[in-house]
């Protein structure tokens, strides 16, 4: 499974993971029964490496673009994408190490490390921006989830929770509220809300079906709520899990690489 | 008889003339004070602003932080630095601070902006300008906490107000890119859109942890002199104490803020040479009453030097002549100015519904207030040039005096 | 006996008197002039530097584009427009604006890229000759592009190195592109100083993916004695879908300190008026009280008191003239030579510097207007006229004997 476009979609997966494996902290047992569900979540997407296909649909009010992007994450640090189609955009890539990214632009042929004024900025295009995928793996340390409903809701039995950031952790987010299935605990969707409690951004999850040996949900949506009409799709086209992918794959000089 | 009694009595034989002609050297020296003091005013105004700024009139900082000033050009031993500074007479504070660029956000909001790191305990409003115009809250407490002083216009822009989440993310000294969350303590409004809109106070201790600087460490020192113009003195005492201590230099405003210098400089020039063109006109006119004094007493000048006065007394007459001028006018003159210049130095005038408060030159923030401010050596120099001017006006109808001939003016009426 | 021939008379009588009365005058009058022209000089500069340097007289942008810059909100069908703009006696030049990353070596700089028409901005603004060092863009030389001096100085670049553009395109995918800095400017204001990034329009849309349209129009009235309030809304209405702005009302703060140091400038002219005007006044009562005797002989031989005052009035009269002609010929070439030549203080500073926002030049015009010459000869004939009026009046009512015994 791609880390890094699960980490675009589902950023809040590995946060519970690593809120878990946390040293043990004394937890009232609605949130240690939160942290044990989401860890079940996210065991479904975690290895220790992953390679995937993933075709991702941008639709704006001014364009609409399709890129075919080729993947690869080991732990949750590294990450690697590279742009296969269109032509024209073809060997643009991003890595991800640690709390640095990196674009490699072919056309210059040069490496540009990420700035602070650029982490706002849109990655690739796309509704996500480079701050949501540097921030990604810090996730864990800075929310404390919660079971905030559970019980039918639209025909479906599901789960509700409720991710609260720390007074401490530096995240742009006031909470967010993701839903998943009660049976498998697959992802429904995820709603991201500002600090004044307004709807930022939806995150919903669509066609369950096996890739990679898994089963999980193979097309997200990312919907903008101040920009009606306007989205970002991924569709997961193939993913293989556990690869053996050296360390050094996730290099600046790997990046450059046609 | 003695020349200076004399030159006296002429005078005073035509009262009316000379006392227009002391007036108008009165005049000038009315003018010059207006002029010097109203500039020095501003500029000394301007560069304690400037100074309240962040980086002071003085700096020490990492030799290529001026350059460029980047996170990663750091003062090690900033203490040490601020140590010895503050034992250098006429050094009214020394202030650690860490300045640089970051990122700020709340929610889906985000702005690019720069920071000042300070120690809130340390800091005073003498020294920092936003502390000094903060409309809402308060500067945070703790140097190690998360609060953060930021602009009204940023304010509006991120939809901040006391105590809402502030998240920032700059690059550390290796380049990382970091992230801290801070909650807003105050907000400031220095009138300065471009300053409220992307200037952010943060803590010293929690902004070093965050860089994972050393402890101590910072990007400069600032130093702040009770009187401005010593700065040059003071980098050098400075740097003569800071020998033993590598990877560091003082810098003065005049560097740190090279626009702002070089703003002044220019409009200094401009000032001068404006001054030069009245003073011109002043010494024209005085010119014009010696040498008219000059030529209606030919008769006298040809009996005088009949009865053996020689033409050098005569000159020395003349000139004497536009001495007690020049010296009559210089008295009359802070008769005249010093009531003026007593108003314009404890009151001034308010310019502000004229021109907003909102005003900046150089990058600096401007008072809209137009006030005098002279020091007591530019009121001898003010006061030398003048007399200077007058003397100068003298010559040539002293000259002209000193040319006649006796013989030839007896016989003209 | 006809007046002026006998005042000319009485001038030519004394003619030390008389040139020094005059040599005083001219003098005085040939310094306003020059100062007219320096200040005249100086706010035609502000005013230049402010307006004409990057701002325009008038700007035109999309509805909402001010509100919320994006690259999308377009001013669609621009060499139309431009072209229907000058027959109503506009000039106009499109730029288009975008967000985008400048990276050299290791630094890299959020800039503000900008694509200017390379004819028509070098006939609207000033920042085509406003460069530090290196040139303004041209068209030969599409991957050159001039940077603001600030950005130069955080990205350690000079003329000739290369710097990477990425921006966001038009489609949304990533344009990059390698490009040679050919110019960096002198300090414009704080924006472009820290974040302007020139490019040829042609440049820019090809990079971005911008075929057609601009962000924002720069406008010049071509009859410069158009009020501008009038020139704004008669554009506003040929431009109805549009946002029509002077820069009055872009810049409020600019325009009230332009006026504020219009009317400081205006003081200090007025201070040398008052310096000219004592010695005017001392002048003339000079030259009548020390001919008192003169006068009271006349007297005696019967003339009237009105026939003295008015004597002493044309007498005066041809003086000033005099002056004013030595004055117009003393002070005007040198107005002229500092029009052409400006003074120059660049050497005294280091850097180029802004005031609100305003380049600053530190080199000194002069500007030669009608009023900065007629307002200071007519300043010159009032003062003499007024300050003649006391000892005419003294001398037409004196008593001849006391008068000729005067002394």
């Amino acid at each position: 499974m791609s880390r890094l476009c699960f980490a675009i979609s589902l950023c809040l997966v590995p946060a519970l993971l690593f809120s878990l494996l946390a040293p043990a902290r004394a937890l009232p047992p609605e949130e240690a029964e939160a942290r044990a569900i989401l860890l079940e979540i996210d065991e479904l997407w975690r290895a220790s490496s992953s390679q995937g296909q993933v075709r991702m649909q941008v639709r704006t009010a001014n364009y609409t673009r399709t890129l075919v992007l080729e993947t690869w994450s080991k732990g949750k640090d590294r990450s690697l994408v590279r742009i296969s189609a269109p032509l024209k955009e073809k060997d643009t890539a991003s890595l991800k190490s640690g709390a640095t990214m990196y674009t490699y632009l072919p056309r210059t042929d040069r490496t540009i490390r990420l700035t602070s004024s650029m982490m706002m900025g849109s990655w690739m295009g796309s509704h996500f921006t480079n701050d949501d995928l540097v921030k990604e793996s810090r996730l864990s340390e800075d929310y404390a989830p919660a079971i905030t409903f559970r019980g039918e809701r639209d025909g479906e039995r599901i789960v509700e929770f409720t991710l609260t950031p720390h007074p401490e952790a530096a995240v742009v987010w006031g909470r967010i509220v993701m839903t998943v299935t009660d049976r498998g605990h697959l992802p429904l969707v995820a709603f991201y809300y500002d600090d004044d409690n307004n709807l930022a951004r939806t995150i919903t999850f669509h066609d369950i079906k096996e890739l990679g040996g898994r089963r999980l949900p193979t097309r997200l949506k990312v919907v903008p709520a101040d920009k009606p009409g306007e989205y970002t799709e991924l569709v997961y086209e193939s993913l293989r899990f556990d690869l053996e992918l050296p360390d050094s794959f996730f290099s600046l000089l790997e990046l450059r690489r046609r | 008889m003695r020349l200076g009694a004399m030159a006296w009595r002429t005078l005073m034989r035509s009262r009316r003339r000379s006392l227009i002609t002391c007036f108008s050297v009165a005049f000038g020296v009315l003018l010059a004070v207006t002029f010097t003091a109203s500039a020095d005013y501003s500029y000394t105004s301007m560069i304690n602003t400037s100074a309240r700024m962040g980086l002071g009139h003085l700096s020490v900082q990492h030799p290529a932080y001026n350059e460029t000033p980047t996170l990663d050009r750091r003062l090690v031993e900033a203490e040490t630095v601020r140590q010895a500074a503050l034992a250098i007479p006429g050094v009214a504070a020394a202030r650690i601070r860490i300045m640089g660029q970051a990122m700020f956000a709340s929610g889906a909001r985000s702005q690019g902006g720069s920071f000042i790191a300070i120690d809130p305990g340390e800091e005073r409003p003498g020294e920092n300008i936003f502390l000094g115009n903060l409309v809402e809250g308060a500067c945070f407490v703790e140097s190690d906490g998360h609060g953060v002083v930021v602009g009204r216009k940023m304010a509006e822009k991120l939809n901040l107000r006391p105590g809402r989440k502030l998240i920032f993310t700059l690059a550390d000294k290796n380049g990382e890119l970091v992230s801290e969350i801070s909650r807003v303590s105050g907000i400031f409004a220095t009138g300065d859109d471009a300053v409220d809109g992307s200037l952010v106070l943060l803590p010293l201790g929690l902004v070093r942890d965050v860089l994972a600087y050393e402890p101590g460490a910072a990007s400069l020192v600032a130093l702040f002199l009770a009187d401005h113009r010593r700065a040059a003195a003071v980098r050098a005492e400075l740097a003569g104490r800071l020998a033993g201590l590598s990877g560091l230099a003082v810098r003065t405003w005049r560097e740190t803020q090279a626009d702002l210098a070089g703003l002044i400089t220019v409009d200094r020039l401009f000032n001068y040479l404006l001054q030069l063109l009245v003073g011109l006109v002043i010494a024209a006119g005085i010119m014009n009453t010696l040498l008219m004094s000059v030529m209606e007493r030919c008769r006298d000048f040809g009996i005088m030097l009949a009865l053996g006065m020689t033409p050098g007394r005569i000159v020395r007459l003349v000139l004497l002549e536009s001495c007690w001028i020049g010296l009559l006018g210089l008295l009359l003159g802070v008769f005249l100015t010093l009531p003026w210049y007593l108003f314009m130095s404890r009151v001034g005038i308010d310019f502000s519904a004229q021109i907003g408060n909102d005003y900046s030159a150089g990058g600096v923030l401007v008072d809209p207030v137009l006030k005098f401010a002279l020091s007591w050596q530019t009121a001898l120099v003010i006061g030398a040039a003048v007399f200077a001017l007058t003397m100068l006006a003298g010559i040539f109808p002293a000259i002209k005096a000193g040319r006649t001939v006796p013989v030839e003016n007896l016989k003209r009426v | 006996m006809n007046l002026l021939s006998f005042a000319l008379k009485n001038c030519k009588r004394s003619p030390a008197r008389t040139w020094i009365t005059i040599g005083a005058m001219a003098f005085a009058g040939a310094i306003m002039i020059f100062y007219a022209s320096l200040i005249a000089g100086w706010l035609a500069a502000m005013e230049r530097n402010a307006v004409g340097m990057d701002l325009g007289e008038l700007q035109v942008h999309a509805q909402g584009y001010r509100d919320d810059p994006d690259l999308y909100k377009r001013i669609e069908d621009v060499e139309t427009l431009v072209a229907a703009l000058a027959r109503a006696g506009f000039a106009a030049a499109p730029r288009l604006f975008s967000g985008g990353l400048a990276a050299a070596g290791n630094a890299s700089s959020g800039v503000q890229l900008r694509g200017v028409d390379l004819d028509r901005e070098r006939e609207l603004t000033l920042l085509p000759r406003h460069v530090w060092q290196g040139e303004w863009l041209a068209a030969e030389d599409p991957a050159g592009a001039v940077i603001g001096r600030k950005l130069a100085r955080i990205l350690g670049l000079t003329v000739g190195d290369e710097v990477v553009l990425v921006a966001q395109a038009a489609d949304g995918s990533t344009a990059n592109e390698l490009f040679r800095v050919r110019g960096i400017l002198k300090s414009v204001g704080e924006g472009v100083d820290r974040s302007g990034f020139f490019l040829g329009a042609a440049a820019f849309r090809s990079l971005l993916l911008v075929p057609d349209g601009a962000h924002q129009l720069v406008v010049k009235r071509l009859d410069g004695s158009e009020g501008l309030a009038v020139a704004t809304s008669r554009l506003a209405r040929l431009l109805p879908a549009c946002e029509v702005r002077n820069w009055q009302e872009l810049q409020p703060v600019l325009a009230r300190l332009l006026a504020m140091s219009d009317i400081s400038l205006v003081i200090m002219l007025l201070i040398t008026y008052v310096a000219v005007g004592i010695l005017t006044l001392n002048t003339q009562l000079m030259n009548v009280f020390e001919r008192i005797p003169e006068i009271g002989v006349m007297k005696a031989l019967g003339f009237s008191p009105w026939s003295i005052f008015f004597l002493i009035l044309t007498e005066s009269a041809i003086q000033v003239t005099a002056a004013v002609l030595l004055a117009l010929a003393a002070g005007l070439p040198f107005s002229f030579y500092f029009s052409a030549n400006p003074i120059d203080f660049s050497d005294f500073v280091a850097t180029s510097s802004t005031i609100a926002g305003v380049a600053l030049d530190a080199k000194w015009y002069c500007v030669v207007t009608v009023d900065s010459v007629l307002l200071p000869v007519f300043f010159l004939y009032l003062i003499a006229g007024l300050s003649i009026l006391y000892p005419a009046g003294k001398a037409a009512l004196l008593n001849p004997l006391a008068a000729i015994s005067h002394r």
